[in-house]
């Protein structure tokens, strides 16, 4: 008798750890909480020592959190597919601008591990991408939790249908667009005094001059910016993948299960109740 | 020539992380020029990658301080010594010292965090988490996004080339920017997917499901001294911290 080529199945240890991911999401949403209320000091009036620390330690803190729970409930074909988001998310910005576009569209490997994996692997996708291009740019590093939320809603807005229909996908990267430039407002205020990009600073020196408070006039710019990036990320995204191959989304349980696509999905069609009662017809086209 | 590794990877990046978080404690212009001077300038130095650093450091920071400076210096509503007013704009005192002193900052922060990790060896980083037995999913995710991203962009790249061959011409219009991205970001993709199909299969036939404890081909660079270093490193810069936010002013 050969011997078994693979190993051993895993008998234990992959259980889910639905409490490390809660545990997450409430760091998070206590840090966003902390930082928009009950932080008195404007940061433009100090430095906020405790408010820096509290937005590296909480939002990163959460999304280390979510990917310890998430990482062991991913199957392979889902994991597999990370990698190629995260590289996507840093590799279209060089390639976006080698075009000459002037939004940054670093969220599209996020959005379609979301509607292809689901929004776990969404939203592990995001805050790994932030954490790994911080070793080439430190300053995405603190939006690694802002970008698990961006992974977390595509993947929902998926499992809801925002994918089933193109004129659906800008409605829902508006809505996630709008809360991800929510959550990425304190963080850009409280680490770096809301510094960023020539654009993105021109519009919050126009809310500035209209007297604004840094952090309201960042989450204003964040409204803006993000709602308009995640627009055409999701576009993009649902036009990618109109164009894959059904056999290509077929091999994601997620995307086969919730008909993400809808008739593109490309799901197998059920077995007809005649061959279903020989024992054949797998159905395969 | 880059230097001889004397430190476990590991080491290196929560020594770099806490040196963040004190400049953040401390809060202090000072403190973050000093971090500057008597810590960055010299480990970029002696990093013996001292050109591609500097120039890395330069190219990640340069354009956010500049645009800081813009901003605070010139629109400021919180400032009241008005140096000099140019209508919609004004440039305060107060806009000027907040920016330099969160410019200096973000120095520390990009200066610190990209010499670590631009000194970093990735197969020594993934070793050594192997080593610690963290989790093998994130060990593969890491390992394998870094080797994907240049593998992506030069595909990308490739791709680009071909569509443009084939008459691709991008338009001042958004639309035709989008439209020239869908024709090179469509092949990228599926190139992309049934690669990582065939590493699905590849991986599950070589036992990636299986939750046995992983060996790694490279040595462990870690010592029991180091682990050591690491605690008593978290340990004083947490009691630190505790007290200077409770004693400080």
């Amino acid at each position: 008798m050969s011997s078994p080529l693979t190993l051993a199945p895993a008998t234990g240890g992959q259980r889910p750890r639905r409490l490390l991911v809660v545990l997450g999401g409430a760091l998070i949403v206590a840090t966003y909480l902390f930082l928009v209320t009950v932080q008195p000091a404007e940061i433009a009036g100090g430095m906020g020592s405790v408010a820096s620390l509290v937005t590296l330690f909480g939002f990163l803190g959460g999304g280390a959190l979510l990917v310890a729970g998430i990482l062991p409930m991913l199957s392979t074909s889902s994991l597999v597919v990370m990698p190629l988001g995260i590289a996507l998310n840093i590799a279209i910005g060089q390639i976006a601008g080698s075009l000459g576009m002037q939004i940054y569209l670093d969220a599209i490997g996020t959005v379609l591990v979301a509607v292809l994996a689901g929004p776990a692997a969404g939203a592990a996708t995001g805050a790994l991408s932030n954490a790994i291009w911080g070793l080439f740019n430190p300053f995405a590093l603190p939006f690694a939790a802002g970008a698990a939320l961006i992974g977390l809603l595509a993947g929902l807005a998926a499992r809801y249908g925002a994918f089933r229909r193109v004129y659906l996908a800008p409605v829902a990267g508006l809505v996630v667009g709008a809360i991800g430039g929510l959550v990425a407002a304190p963080v850009a205020v409280f680490m770096f005094g809301a510094a960023g990009t020539f654009g993105t600073n021109a519009i919050i020196a126009v809310f500035r001059s209209m007297g604004d408070k840094l952090l309201v006039a960042a989450t204003k710019q964040g409204l803006l910016s993000d709602s308009l990036d995640k627009i055409v990320v999701f576009v993009v995204v649902a036009l990618i993948v109109y164009a894959l191959p059904p056999r290509a989304v077929r091999q994601f349980p997620f995307a086969r299960t919730h008909r993400v696509l809808g008739g593109r999905t490309g799901a197998l069609p059920a077995p007809s109740p005649v061959k279903a009662a020989h024992g054949g017809g797998s159905g395969v086209a | 020539m880059p230097r001889r590794r004397i430190y476990d990877p590991l080491t290196e990046l929560l020594a770099a992380v806490l040196l963040v978080v004190l400049v953040l404690v401390v809060d202090r212009w000072q403190f973050s020029l000093a971090v500057l001077v008597l810590v960055v300038v010299p480990a970029v130095l002696l990093s013996g990658r001292a050109r591609q650093i500097g120039l890395a450091i330069t190219l990640v920071a340069g354009p956010l301080l500049i645009s800081s400076l813009l901003l605070h210096g010139l629109f400021y509503p919180e400032g009241r010594t008005v140096l000099a007013d140019l209508g919609v704009a004004r440039v305060t005192a107060e806009g000027l010292t907040f920016a330099v002193r969160m410019g200096l900052r973000m120095a520390v922060f990009t200066g610190v965090l990209l010499t670590a990790a631009m000194t970093l060896d990735l197969p020594d980083l993934l070793a050594s988490m192997t080593h610690r037995g963290w989790n093998r999913k994130l060990v593969f995710i890491v390992g394998s996004a870094v080797g994907l991203i240049p593998h992506v962009a030069l595909r990308g790249h490739r791709i680009t080339r071909a569509q443009q061959a084939r008459g691709l011409v991008v338009g001042r219009s958004p639309l035709s920017r989008i439209r020239a991205l869908l024709t090179v970001m469509t092949p990228l993709v599926i190139g992309l997917l049934v690669d990582a199909s065939e590493r699905n299969r590849m991986l599950e036939a070589r036992g990636f499901s299986s939750s046995v404890a992983r060996t790694s081909y490279l040595p462990d660079t870690d010592s029991h001294r180091q682990r050591l270093a690491r605690r008593g490193m978290v340990v004083a810069v947490a009691v630190f911290s505790a007290a200077w936010l409770v004693v400080a002013p």
